[in-house]
Formats: structure tokens, sequence, C-alpha cells
């Protein structure tokens, strides 16, 4: 294959990136009443980013290292509207070795050797083995394990593997059974789902937790899995029963071959071992005082110290994901930094409304906006905004809109484990929208009414 | 006929045994708990080493299953890029497949392949 810069793909990147300069720049160019020139440019730069988030002519973290070098430049030079000198530009490139990118990093290197040891495989397995033969307990069985896994490991990854785990029992069944469907979107729905759970869950949830951080909102792990986990194991019931009403199964049993085991050996014990002191410390922070983004370097160090993790694999560790988080939360300093954000929330007529009515604004919001954009460009896009709106605490706001933004469930492109599992070619566009739409109309109430309700 | 290489240039060539100049390979896979998996490749005719392969990727006929073992490492977030990607692997393997047994057929090229790997692709190393 020739290398050639000027592909027509490229000519298409280019285009649409100076499309989204030049929409920046005009949008610059306006003088609404409240804003200052650093609010002005700041809202070019919001529009830039917007454009390459959701249109996607480079991949996510490429338009994050746009939005710094936009900031740095406009912004932060030395004598620019913002009055930063010297070294002050680096508020801009702080974010991105912020607490909560060391504590994803920290998440990435237990997945990756839960693994790279097949833990992640001998789980799933297990559990299948003790759920039957009734297909909607197996239905059940798969997607409590999808979810559980995504909590730790990413959505994609879950999904790709119990996927992998499902297909021989899908295919076993009758071509007919609409169970069949039930059982392939029942995996990508239950990991998106599942990411909820935990900070470190998918990338929504982290930049949340930044965004808060950085104003001085801190929210430790059990904190944020105390609001998670209830409204994941809500919306997997609900979730689990639109599947069997929608697609119910035709047999009473269906047949499941399962690989033979071998004992579980000692690296893999031994990671296992890691991964249980890492949650234990994580979830106790308030009694030992140890930052989470502190405690996730100890499998860092002990699995690329020991050797059971290689060179490879830190190359290989997600750094794209960090990168486009860190770019998110870049920009949510600038705008604050800016007045950009509390001029946006003035914008946004919330006058007399009641906060439940608000978060449910919010969480259509971010569930629309993920079901046709990457759930990390939807939260770096709308974190920064619904934080600073007065009529609700900036950490009900963060978690309705973070957990929103994983319950797009509509069409294949809404996120990447629906992506994943309609290259299966068992369902259709059609399947997914009737049982996703329904799935997120009632995820956005639940996790409205839920996140209400506990703070 | 070669297909001269340099930057802007590909081409494809078929692994000759060094001992008796046979195509005719067998390929024996070593895989190890936490290291790369390894091809030994052996001569099916005179039984000598040809070379070993280590694998980063792995794609059988089988593209789908191939992508979720793949898939299994992956962190990608963006639900286009995750579904231009699933949609888009198996046609381009099997579009590349056709081209390189295209290149094979129409031009060879005569290098070595450490010659090869260490002129056009030292740079990604």
């Amino acid at each position: 294959m020739k290398f050639e810069i000027l592909t027509p793909r490229n000519t298409r990147r280019i285009v649409v990136f100076a499309l989204a300069l030049l929409a920046g720049y005009l949008v610059s160019r306006f003088r609404p009443e409240g804003l200052t020139e650093a609010g002005r440019l700041t809202l070019g730069i919001f529009t830039t980013a917007a454009i390459l988030w959701v249109v996607e002519p480079f991949p996510l973290y490429v338009t994050s290292f746009i939005v710094v070098i936009l900031e740095v430049v406009l912004l932060g030079r030395t004598g620019g509207p913002l009055g930063l000198s010297g070294s002050g530009y680096t508020l801009f490139l702080h974010p991105f070795f912020d607490s909560v990118i060391v504590l994803v990093l920290g998440g990435y290197v237990l997945a990756t050797a839960i693994k790279r040891y097949g833990l992640d495989e001998r789980l799933s397995r297990g559990i299948l083995r003790r759920a039957g033969t009734r297909p909607k307990v197996v239905l059940l069985a798969m997607m409590g394990t999808a979810a559980f896994l995504s909590m730790w490991i990413s959505n994609t990854a879950a999904t790709a593997l119990m996927i992998a785990v499902a297909i021989p029992i899908v295919t076993s069944m009758a071509a007919d059974d609409p169970f069949r469907i039930a059982m392939m979107l029942g995996i990508p729905f239950a990991s998106n789902i599942g990411g909820m759970a935990t900070p470190i869950g998918t990338p929504p949830n982290a930049i949340a937790v930044g965004i808060l951080a950085n104003m001085g909102q801190e929210m430790s792990f059990i904190e944020w899995m105390y609001r998670g986990v209830p409204a994941a194991v809500a919306l997997l019931v609900v979730c689990w029963l639109v599947l069997c009403r929608l697609f119910p199964p035709k047999v009473q049993h269906i047949s499941i071959e399962f690989k033979e085991q071998g004992k579980i050996g000692r690296k893999p014990l031994f990671v296992l071992g890691v991964f249980a002191v890492v949650v234990f410390f994580w979830l106790t922070t308030g009694w030992h005082g140890i930052p989470s983004s502190i405690v996730a370097l100890f499998p860092v160090v002990v699995f690329f110290g020991l050797r059971l993790l290689k060179d490879e694999d830190l190359q290989d560790l997600g750094w794209g994901i960090l990168f486009t988080i860190g770019g998110g939360m870049s920009l949510g300093a600038a705008m604050r930094a800016s007045g950009l954000s509390a001029w946006m929330v003035e914008q946004i007529p919330l006058g007399g409304m009641p906060t439940v009515v608000v978060l449910l604004t919010f969480s259509v919001g971010a569930a629309i906006m993920t079901s046709f954009i990457a759930n990390s460009a939807t939260a770096n896009l709308l974190l920064p905004i619904v934080v600073g709106v007065a009529a609700v605490s900036p950490k009900t706001s963060a978690v309705v809109v973070a957990l929103s933004a994983s319950a797009a469930m509509v069409l294949p492109i809404s996120t990447a484990p629906n992506a994943i599992a309609y290259g299966s070619g068992q369902f259709t566009v059609r399947d997914m929208a009737r049982a996703g739409s329904l799935v997120t109309g009632v995820a956005v109430v639940v996790i409205t009414i839920l996140i209400y309700a506990i703070f | 006929m070669s297909n001269k290489s340099g930057e802007g240039q590909e081409g494809a060539r078929v692994e000759h045994c060094p001992g008796c100049g046979s195509v005719d390979v067998r390929n024996n896979v070593y895989f190890c708990k936490g290291q790369p998996v390894k091809v030994y490749v052996q001569c099916s005719s005179c039984g000598e080493f040809v070379a070993r392969y280590t694998l980063r990727a792995y794609t059988s006929n089988k593209t789908y299953e191939s992508l979720l073992e793949r898939m299994r490492f992956s962190k990608l977030t963006s639900g286009k890029r995750t579904l231009r990607i699933v949609e888009g692997f198996g046609d381009d393997i099997a579009k590349e497949y056709d081209h390189v047994l295209e290149l094979v057929r129409t031009g060879e090229d005569q290098r070595r392949i450490e010659e090869i790997i260490a002129e056009d692709y030292s740079e990604d190393l």
C-alpha cells in the first residue's frame, strides 16, 4: 500500500479541521453581553473542540492536544487575555497528569494484568458453569459477569470477552429463536451499565471525578460506588427484563459446552491478590487517608517491577483515552479560568425549575449526545458546564451526566461495546434501536431519581 | 522482477528455505504464558529451520473472532471508530490478501526479509 499524505481521507480530515477552526474563529468574534475577551476566545476553542469531537476526523486524543495548543496560544501566552506569564500556561497542561489520570492509569494496569493472566476468562466461564441451562438465567449470568468485569476493565474489553464466550451458545440455538438477539444485545448493554459503577469503569466517570476535584469537591472511590452501584444494579435488572420481554426464548434449556479449566497458577493467583489489595485500599481511603490515585500506582510498581507485565504492555495501556480525559479537563480549566462556564450557565433557562427536572434535562441531554458521539466527548463538553449550575450541587450534576453518558444503547455507533456486538451480525440496527431506546428511556429516569434521592 | 523498495513503495515475497530453496513450510507455534507467541518456521521438504516470527497480532479466517480476541486488550471508547474497525476488518484483510497474492505473482521482492525490515521499517522499531 503506497504511503501518501494527501489521500482522500486525509484531505477530508484537513477540510473538517479547517472548518472547525473557522467556526471557532467566527464564534469568538461575537460579543455577547457579559463575556470577557478570554471567555470569547475560550468559546471559540470550545466550538472547535466540539466539532472535532463530534465529527471525529481525528482520534479523540488528537483533538485534546489541539485544545491545549489553542489554549496556550490564545489564552495562556505571556501578555494574553488571562494575564498569565512565564510558566503560567502549564495550567492547561497539569490536567494531563492529574490525580484522576493516575487513578485511571493504575486501573488500566490492573485490567491488563487481569486479562494477561486470563482471570477475566476464568471468572466468566466459572459463573456461566454455575448458571445452569435455563436461557433467562444464563442471560442474567452473562450480563452480570459483563457488568462486573466492566467495573474494572474497559467496557470494550469486557464486551469482546463475553461475546466470544456467547457466540458458541448463540450459534447452538435455532436460527429463528429471538433469544439469540437478547443474548447478543445483553452483553454490550450490560458492559455499558457496569462501567457506571466505579470511577475507573469508563472515561466519563473519571472526567467527572477530575473536574469535581479541580473545583475542590473531592469524590472518593467508595463515594462514587455508593451512587454508581445502585444505579448499575437497577439498570441491569431493567435491561434484562426488557430483553426477556422483547426477545423471549423458544426453548426451555440451552446447551453450553465448557472448556476444561486447569488449576489456577501461582502468577494469576498473585495478580488476583494484588487486585484484592488495591480494591480494598480504594474502598477504605477514609480510614487510611492514602489517596486512591496513589493506591493506583501500587499495581504499576508491582506488575512492571516484577516483570509480570512487559514494556509492550506499557505501550498498549490506553494512553489515547488518558489524553482524551486530560484534554477534557484542560478545556474545563480554561472554561473556568476565562469565566465561560459561569457565563454559559447563566444562559441556560433554568429559573424556578425543580431540581429533579433540571437533573432530568441534563440526563436526557447527555444520553442523546452520547447516542451519536463518544461518551468521553459528551462528558468533556457537558461536565464543565453543568457543574456550575447553582440550582444543583456539582456532585449531583456531575454524577447524573457521567452516568447518563454511559446510558446510550440505541445505535451501534452509540458506544464501542454496541459496535462490537453489532459486528457479530446476529441482530439488526432496528433490533438494537427497539430494545436500546426502551433501556435508555428508563435509564435516564432511573439515574435521575436514584441520584437525586441518594444525594 | 523485483519491486524497488523505498519510501512510498511496497512489496511482497515468499519465504524460501535457506537450505533447499523450497517454499513448502510448516509453522510451529510456540506459546508460554506471559511471553509473546512465536512461530518457528520449518522447511517441510528438508526439515531445516527457516525463520522465527514473534507475533504481535493474529487473524484467522474467522476474522470476527480474531477481532474479538484483539479487542480484549482494547480501550476504544468511540462507537463510530469501533464500528469502522469492526465493519472494515474482515474486508480490509481480504482485500490486502488478494493484493499481496497479486504482488507476489507479478513482482516478488528478491531481497532477504531481514534486509527489507532493516531498510524499510527500522524507523518503526
